[in-house]
């Protein structure tokens, strides 16, 4: 069985009255694909910055690699491999892609030479370096290079450039925060290319969308939110088509309290 | 890198075509080529140049600086009347002075990002608080120099290798190292990364908070130094009036080099080219016999001129940019 990269057990959140979460647990395994599903609303964007450490729960408990965690913030998520990839705060579209790899941690990795030590930066081994992680996760063109401007490619190319960001961080879990949105089939695919890529390099996701097609096809195990509360766990296997999920996604919506009679979590 | 080369060719074009129409095709001397004018003009670009890469600084971030021609006023004034007035060492001037230049900086640099105000509205009252400060200072009396402290002046007098005016030289030292600090160092990056989506770089580990406030030090501390420069040049500084409009020149300058008020870009190659640019251009106005009053009419023509051919080869080289993308998607198997 898989080991547990991160747990979260009975989390709560509020901002002043409102509820964000209520309870939610959820766990993610070396090399899964998490699909994390729900209107908005539903409590996602609370739940992953609750995952990277911009938000600390009001309650609840945090186990990372099955230890009981005290002091949860971005910088301890980031530090614990956990890389998470917001919509539009990822990249800095006019600027290179080498440049966005390596933004905030320059440095990182490269010999403790003088010059390093005064904050110059080592273009070439940045260079190849971008270029390894891009052939990783089969992010290749004729057209672009690492020197290229972001700015230039194509929506799922972006998200190519943030993963293999995240990659260069040596994340064991990388979040995604609906990264298909507004992109095209081919587009999706390419992502989607990415995405498997970096499972089966043995890495997790957490691939969060309301569009059930995208999420479906896609992960391995699906999370659906409602109103702040988990109102289901499953794998392909519980439902097999987008349809069934979707079906079941509508009875949420239309019963009263949020959880249709039958769900996984009563 | 090519809009440097475009600043810097269009440079050359105004230069060249302002001395020829001067001497009407070498029929007659040119005195815009002199060699006194020339030297002139590379001193004043190096007084204004140095302005220029400060505010770069700034403006990189997507910030601006309205109180530089103030805080010149200020540190022009102050400067001789600690050293001719109260006696201090012309160390402790400079100290005096400089750390007076840097501490407004990070107070700009403070208010604009601890308490989220706009760096408009705080460099305009800089501007107010800082022109103030001087007259009250020196009580609105001249300040200057006389004939004493000719080794001082030497500062702005010296030639260097016997023809390169010593404001010029400041500045290319002063633009290798800001050209350096912005190109080759993770510093650079992170002005330029948080000037074109900040929270990008603030979800990245960057503090652009320290960010700004360094820009902003900068940035005073040159306007500072091009105080005392200015000062030692003038020899002589009216406070109500020393330094007035000069915050315009040097955002002018920065902004024909290749500064995108946007924020995010910006070579010192090129800002030393605009502020050149500037400069030539003040010339040709009096050697082409241009009714002087229309200087600033001629100057603020040539930026508007600049900044929308500019924005015009930006839009054409990005929908070529997109044609090609689309002819790789289509030719993609």
């Amino acid at each position: 069985m898989k080991s547990p990269i991160i747990t979260l057990q009975d989390i709560s959140k509020s901002f002043g009255n409102v509820y964000a979460l209520d309870g939610v647990s959820l766990q993610v395994k070396a090399g899964e694909v998490v699909g994390l599903i729900g209107d908005n609303g539903a409590g996602k964007s609370t739940l992953i910055k609750i995952l990277a450490g911009v938000y600390t729960p009001d309650s609840g408990a945090i186990r990372l690699k099955d230890q009981p965690v005290t002091d949860w913030n971005a910088s301890r998520s980031r530090q614990s491999g956990i890389e998470t990839v917001f919509q539009d705060r990822a990249l800095v579209v006019q600027q290179t892609i080498v440049r966005n790899i390596f933004m905030g941690r320059e440095t990182a990795g490269s010999s403790a030479s003088l010059l390093s030590r005064l904050g110059f930066i080592d273009h070439k081994s940045q260079y190849a370096e971008a270029e390894r992680l891009m052939r990783d996760i089969g992010f290749t063109s004729e057209v672009f290079t690492p020197d290229s401007i972001v700015g230039t490619l194509s929506g799922g190319e972006r998200q190519g450039v943030a993963i293999a960001r995240a990659l260069y961080f040596d994340a064991e879990l990388i979040i995604l925060d609906e990264p298909t949105t507004a992109l095209s089939l081919t587009e999706t695919e390419k992502v989607f290319s990415f995405v498997r890529n970096v499972k089966a390099s043995g890495r997790s996701v957490v691939f969060i969308g309301h569009n059930i097609y995208h999420v479906f096809g896609i992960a391995d195990r699906f999370v659906v939110l409602d109103r702040g509360k988990v109102v289901l766990e499953c794998t392909k296997e519980d439902y097999q088509t987008p349809e069934e999920l979707i079906g079941f996604m509508q009875q949420v919506a239309q019963s009263e309290g949020g959880t249709p009679s039958g769900s996984s979590e009563e | 890198m090519r809009k440097t080369l475009g600043i810097f060719s269009l440079l050359v074009a105004i230069f060249l075509l302002t001395g020829l129409l001067e001497s009407n095709f070498f029929s007659k001397r040119s005195y815009f080529f002199d060699g006194g004018n020339i030297y002139n003009m590379a001193k004043w670009t190096g007084l204004f140049g140095i302005l220029a890469i400060g505010v770069c600084f700034v403006i990189v971030t997507g910030g601006i600086d309205l109180s530089i021609g103030s805080l010149i006023g200020l540190t022009g004034a102050l400067f001789p009347l600690l050293l001719v007035n109260k006696g201090t060492p012309v160390w402790a001037g400079f100290a005096i002075v400089l750390l007076l230049a840097a501490s407004v900086g990070l107070v700009h640099g403070l208010l604009i990002t601890k308490l989220r105000l706009q760096p408009f509205i705080v460099t305009l009252c800089g501007l107010f608080i800082y022109r103030g400060m001087a007259r009250y200072m020196t009580g609105e009396m001249n300040q200057g120099f006389g004939n004493s402290f000719s080794g001082l002046r030497q500062l702005v007098k010296f030639k260097v290798f016997g023809f390169v005016p010593m404001p010029f030289a400041i500045l290319v030292i002063t633009g290798i190292i800001a050209a350096v600090f912005l190109n080759l160092t993770i510093y650079g990056r992170y002005l330029l990364a948080l000037g074109r989506n900040e929270s990008a770089a603030r979800y990245s580990g960057i503090n652009t908070d320290r960010m700004v406030i360094t820009a902003y030090i900068i940035c005073s501390l040159l306007a500072g130094v091009g105080g005392i420069l200015f000062a030692l040049e003038q020899n002589s500084v009216q406070p109500s009036t020393f330094g007035n409009f000069y915050e315009l020149y040097a955002i002018a300058g920065a902004v024909l080099g290749g500064c995108s008020l946007r924020g995010g870009e910006g070579a010192v190659v090129g800002v030393v080219c605009g502020a050149a640019m500037l400069e030539v251009i003040r010339n040709a106005v009096i050697f082409l016999d241009v009714k002087t009053e229309s200087e600033f009419t001629v100057i603020g023509f040539v930026i508007l001129i600049g900044v929308t051919v500019d924005e015009l080869v930006k839009r054409f080289s990005d929908r070529q940019g997109a044609i090609r993308r689309q002819k790789e998607v289509v030719d993609s198997p």
